[in-house]
Order: structure tokens, then sequence, then C-alpha cells
């Protein structure tokens, strides 16, 4: 057998074990998901939306759960975006390049990595005990956003550098100042990808259980909060207190607060892949 | 070659500013003097001085690694942002200093403008393109925004191929559009000096063409420095030309002369491509 | 262009200008001496290679021209180019001239009196000439200037002698009309030669400019009475 053959043989090799692991991840995740939405579907109407948790099962929605959600989510998003473009922009513009800064780029790229629960329980001390500010939405946020500030953090910076010098160049030759080319060039030019980690963050964020639970989301919580220092509960925990009942119409609907979870979430990168490839089309560089 | 006509020069790289190179005795707009640039150690540019002349073209030939870019780069403190940069010597544009601590960069850069080698135009209209640099500067009047860009893109030969469209994506243009765009674009801010850095070598030869009947149309207007490692190139379009090699300049005159019969052998030698 | 490649066009040119060189050179040569003996073959000998002069001249034509299109040289080369064009023009014409003398001798078709030849200086103007050709051919080989610019003086002498030739003839065939015709004869090879130290002359010029690079042309030469350095005096 010659070489151009054996590659050959290698090629088509490749190929199919690629296609045999995707189709497996796929088929895998399919037959969960389907099985999750067969489960839970029955259970899954306006009222259960809008229905507060009760002891009995048929008349527990998830209405607290995901206002809660949604609480949590937007103060998440006011406190994140800011702090981590902002950090992101100053680090990969402002920042000098010299060994304390590979050292901090490291030590970023490494908080991305730490379990969750360490966050909730840094939570717990800091924003919950220490700040006084109690189980509410507001230490959660904080809490959260710690969590997923190194991801917008790295994708800010990742956006940042991959906007060509050669921009930066003709604005600074046009006698633009550091800030007005950061502002008018380099933002709107990477806007696409900060918006996209952004997004990916909070998708992410939404999903959080355990830093959560550490920093007192309630398990049983008959109100809507009404404002950020309210204690509140948010879905992945409802889910969770629904799963350890041992009354099988609970399970079901953790199913189905399950379906709405996952909508949630596909909606979110479904939006962030949207927006990455409209600016990806507006950037043929 | 004849020994006798090898001009004795001094080992430092001291120029002046011959009159067949300033026939009409213009003004000096240009003054560089006992200049060295540094990267940390390593130095790019060996005591050079020489003079060029307001409203004329000046080519910097030489091979790749000689210095010529980092020293067209000094006239609009491009290299101040490159780290390890440091530079001795005096670099003078209308006679004063400008790298005297009382000189604003952003200031230098609208009277220094610069084209760069690869087109590099904003991700934006061609409108916007050129506007943007009244707009840094702060200029509100929008009537006023648009006479200077249609004033410029004519300057740079591209109005009549896109009137139609202002509003057209930069990217979408062709290669030698877009090096025109930029050229408008460093126009409309109307500086007095304008640095090519290679503008044709990312170019087909038909655009080149173009810019290159451009540049010398802008000549009447504006001082023009082009570093270029197109030989031809250099000899067609400038009044003078100064060949560096290794950080030193090791001639500088009147292009006819360089190109027909220089002084110095190694000049001799890079122009009919022996070396480099 | 790759410059290994321009370098051996140019040393292609060179060797076939000096072909040309040598070639005129010898056709100069022989004319002389078919004069002396009247030597009619070697007369047609010189009418012969004519035609390899002149498939030379087209050669080396064609040779610049490419050089020009293919290689776009600059100064040094250029001026090599430039010079070796005219070179070569001024060549043809000395090989035209040495080829009119071979028909002068075959139409006069008899020997010429050595008293006559003496009286028109032929020998001088001869030697001359030869020492001129001479010159210009190892001046291209070496590109030795000086002796480019020994050729002018030499240029001066030719043309000296050209004039008292010129003066006296008239009154030689004023003592002796039966010599009219060979008088005749020989005072036309004498312009002839005069053209030769001329166009020699141009030569020189040529590769003083491929050289240094100085333009000669049309300059008028000072003085007379320079001693012996041929030096140009303006320029």
């Amino acid at each position: 057998m010659n070489n151009a053959k054996i590659n050959r043989i290698k090629d088509k090799v490749f190929k199919y074990t690629g296609i045999i692991a995707s189709i497996s991840g796929i088929v895998i995740l399919s037959i969960f998901i389907g099985f999750v939405i067969y489960m839970g579907v029955q259970r899954l109407s306006w009222d259960f939306i809008v229905q507060l948790p009760s002891r009995f099962a048929e008349e527990s929605g998830i209405y607290t759960a995901w206002m809660g959600t949604v609480w949590i989510m937007v103060f998440t998003t006011f406190i994140s975006f800011p702090l981590g473009v902002g950090a992101g922009i100053y680090l990969e513009e402002y920042g000098d390049k010299n060994r304390w800064s590979s050292f901090l780029e490291i030590n970023i790229a490494n908080l991305a990595s730490v379990p969750s629960i360490i966050y909730g329980l840094l939570g717990l001390g800091v924003f919950v005990r220490m700040m006084q500010m109690g189980n509410s939405i507001l230490a959660g946020s904080l809490t959260l956003s710690l969590l997923i500030l190194p991801i917008i953090i790295v994708s800010t910076r990742e956006a940042i550098k991959a906007v060509p010098s050669s921009i930066r160049d003709a604005s600074n030759a046009l006698g633009a100042s550091k800030w007005q080319t950061i502002w008018h060039q380099i933002l709107p030019a990477s806007f696409g990808g900060i918006l996209t980690g952004v997004i990916l963050a909070l998708s992410r964020a939404i999903g959080e259980t355990a830093p959560l639970i550490v920093v007192g989301a309630l398990v049983y919580v008959p109100f809507a909060p009404q404002n950020p220092l309210d204690e509140f509960t948010v879905l992945p925990v409802q889910i969770y207190n629904w799963v350890s009942r041992p009354q099988e119409e609970f399970v079901i609907n953790a199913a189905a607060a399950i379906i709405v979870l996952l909508g949630i979430t596909f909606i979110m990168n479904g939006i962030a892949v949207y927006l990455r490839n409209k600016w990806q089309s507006k950037l043929e560089w | 070659m004849d020994s006798e006509t090898t001009s004795k020069q001094p080992k430092t790289s001291n120029v002046e500013t011959t009159s067949e190179m300033n026939p009409d005795n213009r003004s000096l707009k240009l003054q560089a003097k006992n200049v060295d640039v540094f990267y940390d150690d390593f130095q790019a540019i060996k005591k050079i001085s020489l003079d060029i002349v307001e409203k004329s073209i000046t080519a910097f030939i030489g091979p790749s690694g000689c210095g010529k870019s980092t020293f067209l780069r000094l006239f609009n403190r491009m290299n101040d942002n490159i780290d390890g940069f440091h530079m001795n010597g005096n670099i003078l544009i209308d006679n004063k200093n400008i790298y005297d601590e009382s000189i604003k960069v952003e200031e230098l850069r609208k009277k220094v403008g610069m084209v760069f080698q690869k087109p590099n135009p904003f991700p934006k209209s061609i409108y916007e393109n050129v506007a943007y640099g009244l707009r840094i500067q702060g200029v509100k009047d929008e009537e006023f925004i648009e006479n200077r860009v249609i004033e410029s893109l004519k300057q740079a030969t591209l109005y009549s191929e896109i009137e139609n469209n202002l509003e057209k994506q930069a990217l979408s243009l062709s290669g030698g559009q877009q090096q025109r765009l930029c050229i408008a674009r460093a126009l409309a801010v109307k500086p007095s000096v304008l640095l090519m850095d290679e503008p044709t070598s990312a170019l087909d030869p038909i655009s080149s063409g173009k810019i290159e009947d451009l540049i010398h149309e802008l000549k009447k207007e504006f001082t023009i420095v082009i570093v270029t490692h197109n030989m031809q190139q250099a000899a067609r379009v400038s009044d003078n030309t100064a060949f560096l090699y290794m950080g030193n300049l090791i001639e500088y005159g009147d292009t006819q002369k360089i190109f027909t019969n220089p002084e110095k052998d190694r000049t001799q030698n890079y122009i009919t491509g022996r070396f480099g | 262009m790759a410059p290994q490649h321009l370098d051996s066009e140019l040393k292609l040119l060179k060797d076939n200008v000096l072909e040309l060189m040598f070639l005129v050179k010898n056709q100069l040569e022989k004319g002389q001496q078919a004069l002396h003996e009247f030597d009619e073959e070697l007369a047609h000998e010189i009418m012969a290679n004519e035609k390899r002069v002149d498939s030379l001249e087209l050669t080396i034509d064609r040779d610049c021209e490419n050089l020009l299109a293919l290689h776009n040289p600059v100064a040094v080369d250029l001026r090599f180019v430039m010079a070796s064009f005219k070179i070569n023009s001024d060549l043809e014409r000395i090989g035209d001239h040495a080829n009119s003398i071979a028909k002068y001798i075959v139409d006069f078709g008899r020997k010429i009196d050595d008293e006559n030849m003496k009286t028109m200086r032929l020998d001088e103007m001869y030697d001359t000439a030869n020492k001129m050709v001479s010159n210009i051919f190892n001046a291209f080989i070496t590109e030795d200037t000086g002796l480019a610019r020994r050729v002018f003086r030499l240029d001066e002498t030719l043309n000296q002698i050209n004039r008292e030739v010129s003066a006296s003839t008239a009154q030689l065939i004023e003592k002796d009309v039966s010599q009219t015709q060979n008088y005749l004869y020989l005072f036309s090879i004498v312009r002839k030669l005069e053209r030769v130290g001329d166009l020699s002359k141009n030569i020189a010029e040529e590769l003083i400019f491929y050289i240094e690079a100085k333009v000669l042309k049309h300059k008028k030469m000072k003085s007379k009475n320079n001693n012996g350095n041929g030096e140009e005096n303006n320029s």
C-alpha cells in the first residue's frame, strides 16, 4: 500500500470518527432532553407560570422562581457588564505589558475555573454577613457577578485583541487621543465579540445553583421580590427543590421547570449567535 | 567605477541640501539633526541629518531593515508607542522641535498625515471614514464636514468613482480605491506634510500608477515623504532621494543624479540591484 | 531581475562590442597593407568582411534594446548601454569607410607610387588612425579613461595632417597635371581617414561618458600646445 492510499484511509477513518462522536453527543443529549420534555410538557400551562409554589404539586407554579431569576439576571447584568467590560478595556488598552500584567492575565483566567461554590462561600461571607445585605437579591447578584466577571473580562480582551492594529494606527495617525480611538474605533469594532461574551456569561449565570443556595436562595418563597434586598429564589433552585421531593408530581413539575429554563437558555444563546454573525459580516477584514 | 568620483564624505551622515536639490530656494519644511534612534539596545538610526524642502517629494530607499520606516515615523511620532523607543537629536518641522515637551502629539498629527502600506480604512462608510479626522477635532458643522469630505475625495481622485454612494461600506471597495480613500481621509484634516509608507506595495500596477499620478498632483500643496521598495517608483515620483543602509544615511540627493550617477558605490550597487 | 542575469547580459554586450572593434581595427589595418602593395585579394577580403560588420552591428543593437526593455538599468549600467549603442553605430561607420577604401583600391586597379604616398602623407594618417582605434579598443577593455583621452590629441594630429594635405593637393596637381588622378585618388582616402579619426574621437567621448559620467560632446578643446598629457581642459 503506498502512502497516498494510507492517507486516504486515515482521512476516512478520521471523518467517520468525527461523525460518530458528534452524533453520539447529539443523540444522547436529545434523548435526555426528549425525556424531560416528555415528562414535563403535560404540566406546562399558563397557570404553571403564574402560580406561586405550594405544598400541593398541582397548584405549584414557578412564578416566584422565574421572577427571582429575572431580578437576579437584571442586577447581575447591570453589575457585571460595566465592571467586566471596563476591566477588560483597561487591562487590554491601558495596562503595561510587563510581568505583572501577564501574572494578572493568568490569574483572571484561573478565576474562571474556580468552582462556583467557592464564589457562593465568598458571597456568603462578604456580602451576606460582612456587608450585612442578608440573603438578598443584591447579595446573590453580586456573587454571580463575581463568578462571571472573569469570563467577561477575558472575552472582552479577546474581542479587543481581534481588532487589527492597523485600525489603531490609522486612528492615531489622524491625531485621535487614546480614548477617542477606543471609543470611536476599537469598541464599535469589538462590540459584537464583547456582547457575545457577555451573553454567554449571563446564560451560564442563569443556570447557577450552588452559589445561590449558599448565599441563601430559599426553597420556599411564596412571594415575588419587591426590592433588591428581598429574599428570593431562582429557577434552578426551585428545580433542585422539586426534584428532591418524593411525590412524583413534583418531579413532573421539575421537568416542566427545566423545559422553561432550557428555553430561556436556548433563546439567550440564540440571540448571542445571531448578534455575533451580524457583527462578523460587518467587519470583513 | 573611477575612484576619483567617489566623494570624500565624513563618516557621519551629514548632508546639506544642495542647490540642485532646492532650485527655487524654498524653505526647509522638515529637518533632522544628528538623529539616533534606539529600540532598547538596538540602534536603528545612526546619526542622520537631512533637510527636506517644502512642497517636494522625497523618497527613502534602502534594503529591508535599513531603518527607513522608523525614520519616517519620527516625523509624526508614531514610534512613541513602540516599546523601548528612545532617540537623540532633533526633528524640526517648520523650525520647531516636535519632540519638545510642550508639543501635543495629537496636534502634531493633524499637521503631519500618514498613509500606510496596507490600506486600512475603518469598518465604516466611506463618508464616515473621511469625516473621522474632523469629528475627533470636535467639528460639529455637518455642512462643513460634508464639503470637506467631498473636497478630499475629489483631491484623492476617488470622488468620481463613488460619488453616488458615500454611505457604502469602505471595506467593500477594491484595494486601490481603499488606499485612495485612506489618502482622502488623511487629506481631510488639511495637513501640510504627508508621510507615505510604501503606499502602493500592496496594489496592482494600474492602481499604483493612479496613486503615483495623485502624489504628483498633491506635491503642489503638500510636502511628501515616501518610503518605497520599488526603485522605479522612487525614480519616477520623487524630486530627491535618500538611500539608507543599516541605519546610516549613505547618500541623499537629486533623484535624477542618484539614478544616473550616484556618488557612492554602495548606492550604485543597490540601485542596480547588485545587492539588497 | 536577478543581478546575475543582468551581469551576464552586460558582459555579452561588452564582448560583442569588443569583437566589432577588433574586426573594424583589422579592416583598417588590412586596408593600409592592401594600399601599399596593391593587394587586390586583400581588398576583396575586406569587402567580404563588411557583411560581418553589419551583422554584428545588428546584434549589438538588439542586445541594447533587450537590456533596456527587460532589465531597466540605471546609473552605470544605463550609461554603459547608452554608450555601447552609440559606439556601435560609430564602429559600423568606421567599418563602412574601411570598406569604401577597399573599393577604391579595387576600382583604381593599379599600384600607387611610394613617392606619391609619401607626399600625401598617407602612412602618417594611417598610423595615427590605427593608433586611435587601438587606443579605444584598449581603453574599452581596461576602462582606462587616460587612454581614451589620448585619442583627442591624436585626432588633432590627424586633423592637422588633413588640413595640410588638403592645402597642398591643389599645388601638387598644378605642378604635375599628369598625376592628377593619383592625387585625387589618394586625397579621397585621406578624407576617409579623417572621418575615421572623427568617429574614433566620438567613441572616446562615449567611453568617458560611460566611465566617468562626464559629457564631453560639443565641447571645445582648449589649447593646441598642451604638453602631451591630453587632458580635457573644461567640462
